[in-house]
């Protein structure tokens, strides 16, 4: 009985959603469309105003995100809403300097943030690099209007190992 | 803030670095330099430059195997020029998904 | 492949190490970082595509794609360093709506200003578009054709663009989007020093004492100048920094003194710190009688909109001679400026006297060395030209300039704002190196270089960005054509001007850009377009730093550069088609040749044989084009400055510097002009010379503040200030395709203060309408944001294509530079 009531419910909720998803696969379609013209209106006429979607929420899960290539700054996995960074205070740094990360578990800046413009090793994290929010952003909870091909060299050399092998 | 599990994820860091030395003190520096786990020299120049790596396994592992060396009399600046990390968990995770996503690339 | 992953990260950071200790690495060759063929990554320098600091990058291209860039470390500008946009160059040619092919809108297969877009080939698009130009030509002369470009140009297309242009079709009506972003600046440093561009440079960053941010968030738009003001800040405690905005915004993070005004009271403030100087007796009296004259500026001069604008009508002198002024001397000017106490302008602006006093020392102390800088709060200003001059004033009156540290600094938005636009003269006045259509013996110099008979350029200037929208809508002209920018996404009030404009039935519009942008989207043909590192170029900075870079990767196929764009439709014309039978008599053997073999092939652009370009390199143009075109148009643009205080070194060098200061005299580049000792320009013995005037003299203006064109009333009761975000190159048609950037920030909100939301009953994320007397956009409302405004006054940016701000602002301009005032408007906000 149980059992049954479930399946019910789960065949209502699939019709209910099919349109949703429906949609969703159109836009998807969309977006493989090369030499489509307003991408990012979702193709809405110049003088028409789509409704704007919602703000979008901080994705706050703490997951690392793999980096694109070397030296890209990491994106921050979690909200930064009312951390201070000013003269008098950077909060960034109660977690992750270098004597905080034991505690907050962190990862702790790169060493190149104690580097001065001289290229000077320095004790504490270097003035120039201060501002933490030059570099590291957080990320929202919003689907790419338009896909990247963008391939990391990594993902590029283990194709080509990929196909070296098959040869 | 981070709440972190009890295991430890599995990294890969590596740093590079100039050393600058006191020319009659290069042979010095570069011992001091090698007896430290897991650094490797990679060229001298000239002027007394020393090109290193270090590598190790976690932020702290590195920061501490620089603090040695930097305290040498011998170095007259050390300049950090790069430090990536490699999450090789994350990696292993993301090749196991690799397929899922093929499918899933499909199935649109 | 662990372990291969790990060798590989550890080659990069020991090639790292190598090339900044300046030492090869035993069989690690710097560019060839394993010996495995899988891994081979070449590395090589290129200016960021983004904003006016000009860091350098270095770009790693595996297989044909860029797979990495980082900050170049040798770069004196940006020293290893990049901001967010800047690490995340490596995606911005590899959004997925790449366009590939010309898309011609269309009906039964022939073109239709009402029909769909369908894909053509280059050759389809050639033909319709050379059509449409020599019929337009035909008909009504070359006023009616027209073009925008940009600063983000390079140079060497925004030099065959404006031959193409004024030369080629005998119009004036060229001008780039730089009109938008530094046009006041151009018209304060012509006015003030009779020569464009910074006296100073980035090193007054680290040698000033405090620094004063006129209308410039640093911090987001100047993000690596920002950290080299940031570390002398923390780095040296006496230095001081002063922000002045309209709404409070991250650059208040450093602010000791964090001040914000009433939109339009900087002129007020500006004249107060003239005063307080003057009245304290801190006039460098010696530096003034010797370097300075004074002038009384015309007033009442209007707000740059249509004639018939009851504004327009209501001015006195906004015609040709707003720009006049009569000399005065010092005692008249003192009397002048006291009418801005301290307790005027105090009331008037909104900030506290203490505020305005603290801030007025920093200018009249002579022992700190201090630095200005502005950028979009002045220059995008009804009175931008005046906010320039009086700026000046004050560095002037104290002899606060062109010594380390003492610096008026202008900084502009775009990559060669400086380099293309300004010193290539890509304006509708302008020609290279500063001269004016206008003046009989510069069009007679630039015909001379071009070896093209007297007469050939027109006099009278073209249509500035501005009018080019309005005489679009009025049908004044027909054949127009955009490159490299966004225009109708960027330029003010869309509803009434642009979007009209270039749905006129009377028009042919054709936008040149990688990606299918709001403008593509209101063009009658679309030609998609290389980029970046897909092209060889040269980008101009705002120190006056000149850099280039080498094709790095090969465009999608089917898009081509701005540059192979024009000098190819210039095949099309025959001299016959776009020149009357008199000018050709001047010079016969024109006859017969097309538009490409005059100002092109047969021209001393020419004379770089293909044996130049380096045979490893990719150069796509100079291999279809069959000479050495990058070179060649560079090294003959470089004939008008060189002797003239404009000098570039050869060509060459700069593929093998990080870039150079101009003038470069005997191969060495200078920091600061006017200067004797670092300038070699200044005559011996006269300590300073401000040789752009020929009296050697700079002049010091006598200007008031008056109002803006639109304030807010009981209907429109906010003020509307727009502007960009960190994240975001400009109209975002680049980083929005980035996804890590677009996912930082997704949408352009407005930023509201939270009793300003309160009153109307909105709250944080509520859908809301801005209305203004031309339009409206809807959006959403953020009251805890980065972007503090005060009551009264919201700020949205404009990256948003999906929600158009400019349907909403006011395109009143300063009448003596022409650029928009895109920081204050009239609106009111409701709920939807």
């Amino acid at each position: 009985m149980k059992n049954f009531n479930l399946a019910v419910i789960a065949s209502l909720l699939v019709l209910a959603v099919s349109p949703i998803m429906y949609s969703l696969n159109a836009n998807a379609a969309d977006k493989e469309t090369v030499n489509s013209v307003a991408t990012l209106r979702d193709a809405t006429p110049i003088d028409v105003q789509k409704e704007p979607n919602r703000i979008p929420k901080v994705i706050n899960k703490d997951i690392k995100k793999a980096r694109n290539y070397p030296m890209q700054p990491p994106v921050i996995p979690h909200t930064t809403r009312s951390y201070e960074v000013n003269k008098y205070n950077n909060k960034c740094m109660s977690c992750h300097s270098r004597q905080r990360t034991e505690k907050s578990q962190a990862p702790m800046v790169s060493v190149t943030h104690f580097m001065n413009r001289d290229g000077n090793f320095l004790a504490e994290i270097s003035p120039r690099r201060y501002f933490c929010n030059q570099c590291h952003v957080t990320q929202l909870d919003a689907e790419p209007l338009v896909e990247n091909t963008f391939i990391d060299m990594h993902s590029l050399m283990k194709q080509k190992t990929a196909n070296a092998k098959e040869h | 803030m981070t709440q972190n599990s009890d295991t430890r994820p599995s990294e890969y860091h590596v740093a590079s670095l100039v050393a600058s030395c006191i020319l009659k003190d290069v042979e010095a520096v570069k011992k001091a330099i090698t007896e430290v786990d897991d650094t490797e020299i990679h060229a001298t120049s000239a002027e007394g430059k020393i090109v290193f790596t270090i590598e190790g396994t976690s932020y702290k592992d590195i920061d501490k195997k620089i603090d040695i060396i930097r305290v040498h009399t011998g170095i007259l600046n050390l300049s950090p020029v790069y430090h990536q990390v490699l999450d090789e968990d994350q990696e292993r995770k993301l090749a196991e998904s690799d397929k899922a996503d093929a499918l899933s690339y499909q199935i649109k | 492949m662990t372990f291969n992953r790990r060798e590989f990260i550890k080659a990069n950071a020991i090639a790292a190490a190598a090339a900044v200790a300046g030492v090869s690495v035993p069989a690690i060759a710097s560019n060839l970082i394993t010996s495995s063929d899988i891994t081979k990554l070449k590395w090589d320098k290129a200016p960021c595509r983004f904003c006016g600091t000009g860091c350098s990058v270095n770009v790693g291209v595996m297989d044909g794609k860029v797979v990495a860039t980082h900050g170049d470390i040798k770069s004196p500008v940006n020293k290893g360093l990049n901001c967010v946009k800047g690490y995340f160059l490596s995606k911005i040619m590899y959004g997925k709506d790449r366009l590939t092919t010309p898309l011609l809108r269309m009906t039964n297969g022939k073109y239709d200003k009402e029909g769909e877009f369908a894909p053509v080939s280059w050759d389809q698009a050639f033909d319709v578009m050379a059509e449409k130009a020599k019929e337009t030509l035909k008909k009504d002369g070359p006023t009616a054709v027209g073009m925008f470009g940009s600063g983000q140009w390079t140079v060497q297309e925004g030099y065959a663009a404006v031959k193409l242009m004024k030369a080629g079709f005998r119009s004036n009506n060229i001008d780039p989007n730089a009109r938008h972003c530094m046009a006041s600046a151009v018209g304060g440093f012509m006015r003030t020093f009779g020569i464009d561009e910074p006296m100073g440079c980035y090193d007054d960053l680290e040698a000033a004492d405090a620094f004063v941010l006129w209308g410039s968030n640093m911090a987001e738009m100047h993000p690596i100048l920002w950290t080299r003001l940031t570390d002398r800040r923390l780095s040296s405690p006496h230095v001081k920094v002063a922000v002045l905005s309209t709404f409070e915004h991250r650059s208040f993070d450093l602010a000791d003194n964090g001040m914000i005004f009433t939109p339009q009271t900087d002129l007020a403030i500006l004249n107060y710190i003239a005063h307080y100087i003057i009245s304290t007796g801190r006039v460098n009296k010696d530096f003034v009688s010797k370097h300075t004259n004074f002038r009384l500026g015309e007033t009442d001069i209007g707000y740059g909109l249509r004639p018939e604008h009851p504004l327009e009508q209501a001015a006195k002198n906004n015609g040709k001679t707003a720009g006049s002024s009569t000399p005065i001397d010092f005692e008249e000017y003192a009397k002048f400026v006291s009418t801005y106490t301290v307790e005027y302008t105090s009331k008037l602006s909104g900030v506290p006297e203490h505020k305005l006093e603290a801030l007025a020392e920093l200018y009249a102390d002579p022992k700190i060395k201090v630095t200005s800088f502005w950028t979009m709060g002045f220059n995008q200003h009804t009175r931008g030209v005046w906010a320039n001059n009086l700026v000046y004033n004050i560095h002037l009156l104290t002899g606060k300039i062109s010594t380390p540290g003492n610096s008026p600094f202008s900084l502009t938005g775009q990559p060669s704002a400086c380099g293309t636009a300004r010193e290539v003269g890509t304006f509708s006045h302008r020609l290279p190196a500063d001269m004016v259509v206008t003046n009989p013996k510069h069009r007679a110099t630039a015909e001379k270089i071009w070896d093209l008979p007297e007469g050939t350029i027109p006099a009278k200037p073209g249509y500035h960005a501005v009018l080019q929208n309005r005489m679009l809508k009025d049908g004044k002209l027909n054949f127009y054509w955009v490159q490299c920018n966004n225009n109708m996404q960027a330029a003010a009030n869309i509803n009434e001007e642009g979007y009209p404009g270039y749905r006129n039935p009377k028009n042919f519009i054709v936008v040149s850009d990688p990606y299918p942008t709001v403008t593509a989207q209101a063009a009658d043909l679309i030609l998609p377009t290389a980029m970046w590192v897909e092209k060889e170029g040269v980008y101009g900075n705002a120190e006056r730093r000149t850099q280039s870079w080498y094709q790095m990767v090969e465009a999608p196929t089917g898009a081509k550069s701005d540059l192979w764009q024009l000098v190819e439709f210039s095949k099309r014309f025959a001299i016959e088609d776009v020149w009357p039978e008199e000018l050709i008599a001047k010079k016969p053997d024109v006859r017969g040749k097309t538009l490409y073999d005059v100002l092109y092939k047969d021209s001393s652009v020419g004379k770089f044989s293909l044996d130049e370009v380096p045979e490893d390199r990719l150069n796509d143009e100079s291999r279809h084009f069959g000479f050495y075109i990058q070179k060649g148009l560079f090294e003959e643009y470089a004939t008008f400055g060189r002797g003239h205080a404009h000098d570039l070194a050869p060509y060459d060098r700069y593929h093998k510097e990080r870039g150079l200061r101009w003038p470069v005299v005997n191969g060495k580049e200078t920091k600061w002009r006017f200067k004797e000792g670092s300038d070699p320009y200044v005559k011996a013995g006269s300590g300073w010379d401000f040789y752009g005037h020929k009296d050697g003299r700079a002049r010091i203006f006598a200007l008031p503040y008056e109002p803006p064109a639109e304030s807010p009333d009981e209907e429109y009761d906010l003020w509307l200030s727009t502007g960009r975000v960190l994240e975001h190159w400009h109209s975002g048609s680049m980083t929005q395709r980035v996804p890590e950037l677009y996912k930082a920030m997704p949408d352009a909100l407005v930023y509201m203060h939270p009793d300003d939301a309160k009153k109307r009953n909105m709250r944080r994320g509520d859908l809301v309408k801005l209305i203004s007397r031309r339009g409206e956009v809807q959006t959403r409302v953020e009251t805890r944001g980065r972007n503090k405004p005060p009551i009264g006054l919201v700020y949205m940016p404009w990256f948003d294509a999906s929600r158009l701000v400019n349907k909403v602002t006011l395109d009143a301009t300063d009448p003596l530079s022409k650029q928009t005032d895109f920081k204050k408007c009239a609106i009111k906000i409701v709920k939807v």
